[in-house]
């Protein structure tokens, strides 16, 4: 379904993904790890061409997203995306924030968009937040309206970057838990983050990356109990053990 | 202690003046603020031709004294004292307002206009329903300010014969010998525009900081 190949970005001289190869099929949950600053968040910001990759080809459900020619507005509106810092509109109440796009872009009446914006709000369990403004919410439910905004389109992919990150401690659960749900629902996810247990209990494959490169990949279970390359191992014990 | 028999004597002079400057910063005003707008998006869409372009324009305009830009179309162009006025007034502060609206479009954080493309909106539908409602926002004081300005500015006009209050505030010193009063009865009548033009701008800034 999404396709690395061979690709390799450069900001200036900086190289910031070497040669990556990666295939992630639908309905399987990809959760990439590594040090800060290793591409992790590059490489996913690729998929839905808010970086442009310098070589290499990718390509999302056989289409090629580095192509010119490729609508890039029509493969935007089948992959969501949710940030670490949200990214809410703060003009626009709860349920506007999640209506604009399935109106705008999917020319869906109001009536429509608004049955689709709280069918979605009920399932990240905020139902009655619909008319708040964003400042209203907190950190968790500003992130589950997010995804809600993001699910409303109807995506066969949902890529989270660093979702979790920005949130305080306490509300960290009730995000991941909408997001192990959404797993279960076979969902196509390429999540990055630092949350180890959501990984290891929610991940099909992991992906490590260290440097611009992938060093590892593996299932969760082999990928924790015996990390191959060195560099992983060194990582895991630094942020397991603290 | 002020004449008031000044004022009476010549209400009618410093009526024709005073609807003038009226005229002249209501048009200056509008075709500033389309002018602006313009340059502004100029400036900062993905098209570096036209940002060169807009970037000149501002760097050019706002860095020349608002006197020659008049100058040259009263004496260059030979247009009449009012229409270069009103001209050299609107450019003049276009480049200032088209400053203004480009700081506050990217004082909106880039992860608005991410979080709108990434959900398939297009640039012109992100910028419209997204970027914009929440510059505008941001753009209101400084906006004002440059209206406030505009309407000071449109003093220039008496330079060039152009009818408007300063000039006739100098008509009616130069026929009464008086300079004191006949300019404190001017300055009132600026004040006039200005101070509602100021308060309006405090009761707009206050209110859409409410919605935040």
């Amino acid at each position: 379904m999404i396709v690395f190949d061979q690709v390799n970005k450069y900001y200036g001289d900086f190289h910031v993904l070497k040669n990556i190869n990666l295939t992630i099929n639908k309905g399987e949950v990809v959760v990439v790890i590594g040090p800060s600053g290793s591409g992790k968040s590059t490489l996913l910001r690729c998929i839905n061409r808010l970086e442009t990759i310098s070589e290499g080809s990718l390509s999302v459900n056989g289409l090629n997203v580095a192509d010119k020619k490729t609508d890039i507005n029509k493969l935007r509106r089948n992959i969501g995306m949710v940030f670490q810092h949200f990214h809410l509109y703060p003009h626009k109440t709860v349920l506007e924030n999640i209506m604009l796009a399935p109106k705008k872009v999917l020319g869906q009446t109001d009536a429509e968009a608004k049955k689709i914006a709280q069918k979605y709000l009920e399932k990240v369990g905020i139902a009655d937040k619909a008319n708040s403004f964003p400042s209203q919410l907190s950190g968790g439910q500003q992130q589950r309206v997010a995804i809600a905004r993001g699910l409303a389109m109807g995506p066969e992919i949902m890529l989270f970057d660093e979702p979790t990150s920005a949130l305080d401690p306490e509300m960290i659960g009730e995000v991941l838990d909408v997001m192990k749900a959404l797993a279960h629902e076979g969902m196509t996810m390429v999540v990055v983050t630092h949350e180890m247990g959501f990984a290891r209990e929610v991940a099909d494959r992991i992906v490590f990356m260290d440097e611009g490169k992938v060093l590892e990949e593996a299932i969760p279970a082999e990928f924790y109990a015996n990390p191959r390359e060195e560099r992983a191992r060194l990582f895991l014990s630094r942020i397991l053990n603290h | 202690m002020l004449d008031f028999s000044i004022l009476t004597e010549n209400l009618d002079m410093y009526l024709v003046g005073f609807k003038n400057t009226i005229m002249s910063s209501l048009i200056a005003l509008v075709a500033s603020l389309i002018l602006g707008v313009l340059v502004a998006i100029m400036r900062i869409a993905p098209l570096k031709p036209l940002n060169w372009l807009g970037t000149a324009y501002v760097e050019i305009i706002r860095n020349i004294p608002l006197l020659i830009i008049t100058f040259f179309f009263f004496l260059g162009l030979k247009l009449s004292g009012i229409y270069a006025g009103t001209l050299a007034l609107t450019i003049y502060t276009s480049s200032f307002i088209a400053e203004a609206i480009r700081a506050g479009i990217l004082s909106v954080p880039k992860g608005q206009m991410e979080a709108a493309r990434s959900s398939g909106l297009t640039y012109g539908q992100a910028m419209r329903l997204v970027i914009l409602p929440q510059a505008v926002k941001i753009v209101i004081p400084p906006l004002g300010n440059q209206f406030i300005n505009l309407v000071k500015n449109s003093s220039i006009l008496a330079v060039v014969a152009g009818l408007d209050l300063m000039y006739h505030g100098d008509l009616i010193s130069s026929r009464t010998f008086i300079v004191f009063d006949v300019y404190i009865f001017v300055a009132a009548f600026y004040l006039i525009l200005t101070i509602p033009l100021s308060l309006g701008v405090g009761y707009l800034e206050k209110r859409l900081a409410k919605s935040n």
